[in-house]
């Protein structure tokens, strides 16, 4: 069975997307104090997931 | 009732009639995982109560587009992509209960608590099914849907016990999502749902899951102080 295209490619993005996900998340964790470093993280996880939402993947791929 | 275990590289061998289904399950499952995101980032992530739920909701929709990664890379394996269901419109999703937006917390709360719930009741489909590949990979996602549905029940629960105009909002989003929940099952007498079970790619009937359903959540409503709503109000299945 011929894998679907692409399956690697994808599989390599998403692993990147959520690993900055999870990246600015726990950096700003310990730091729910300081405004300036929550709002940032915030402010990157909304970017990042703004471009997902879009679902442009052939972009992606690029 | 199959019940051997099939490997990616058996798949081929395998009747179509499997093939057909497991593809088709995967596309589902790959849709309600990423449907999530697409019902609340865009309004929920700027405007969560605090910074902490703010990160709550990143770290959330993280974990539901990994989800996505992992069952779209089995689906991919098989032959199948399913990269349509991360651009497509809302209102074209598989499930009913992912066509909408969510605009509030207690409408985001709401769904943690019960559609979240029912996430973990599919997957548990999974457990101990035919395809060894699928059932490899639920022990992770399990455990990080069931993070979802506990911060959906206690941030709900939490909601209802401020009462006033926060209790109305959340019985509200309650009475909204509830029958989505029950409609999520499926028809009871749905005749893919007996050949799901048929090749081991399900366990439970869609009437057993539902009940199982009910019984667990009634009583949890009942315990936040809100009404149980009308189960058929709204039903497009039963």
């Amino acid at each position: 069975m011929p894998q679907a295209p692409n399956t690697e490619a994808m599989d390599e993005h998403l692993k990147d997307v959520v690993q900055a996900l999870h990246g600015a998340v726990n950096w700003a964790m310990p730091h729910l104090n300081d405004p300036k470093i929550v709002d940032k993280a915030i402010q990157d996880c909304k970017e990042i997931l703004d471009v997902v939402i879009e679902g442009k993947v052939s972009e992606w791929l690029k | 009732m199959f019940s051997d275990k099939i490997e990616l590289k058996d798949f081929e061998k395998m009747d179509p009639e499997y093939q057909d289904l497991l593809k088709r399950v995967l596309a589902i499952q790959a849709d309600c995982e990423i449907g999530g995101p697409h019902l609340y980032v865009e309004n929920i992530l700027p405007t969560a109560p605090t910074k902490l739920d703010q990160l709550i909701v990143a770290r959330t929709a993280a974990e539901e587009i990994d989800h996505y990664r992992k069952i779209a890379r089995l689906a991919g394996e098989i032959g199948a992509d399913v990269s349509y269901v991360l651009s497509r419109p809302n209102q074209e999703r598989y499930v009913d209960a992912f066509r909408g937006e969510i605009t509030s917390w207690e409408h985001f709360a709401v769904f943690g608590f019960l559609i979240d719930r029912i996430g973990r009741y599919q997957l548990e489909e999974f457990i101990g099914c035919s395809y060894a590949p699928l059932e490899r990979i639920l022990p992770d996602v399990m455990r990080e849907e069931a993070g979802h549905i506990d911060f959906g029940t206690t941030k709900t629960a939490e909601l209802a016990a401020k009462g006033g105009e926060s209790k109305v909002k959340v019985q509200k989003a309650l009475d909204y999502w509830y029958v989505k929940a029950l409609d999520m099952f499926g028809r009871s007498d749905s005749y893919r749902s007996e050949r799901y079970r048929h090749w081991g790619l399900k366990r439970r009937t869609n009437a057993q899951a539902r009940e199982q359903y009910i019984k667990e959540v009634n009583p949890l409503i009942e315990q936040m102080g809100l009404q149980i709503p009308d189960p058929d109000k709204g039903r497009h299945y039963s």
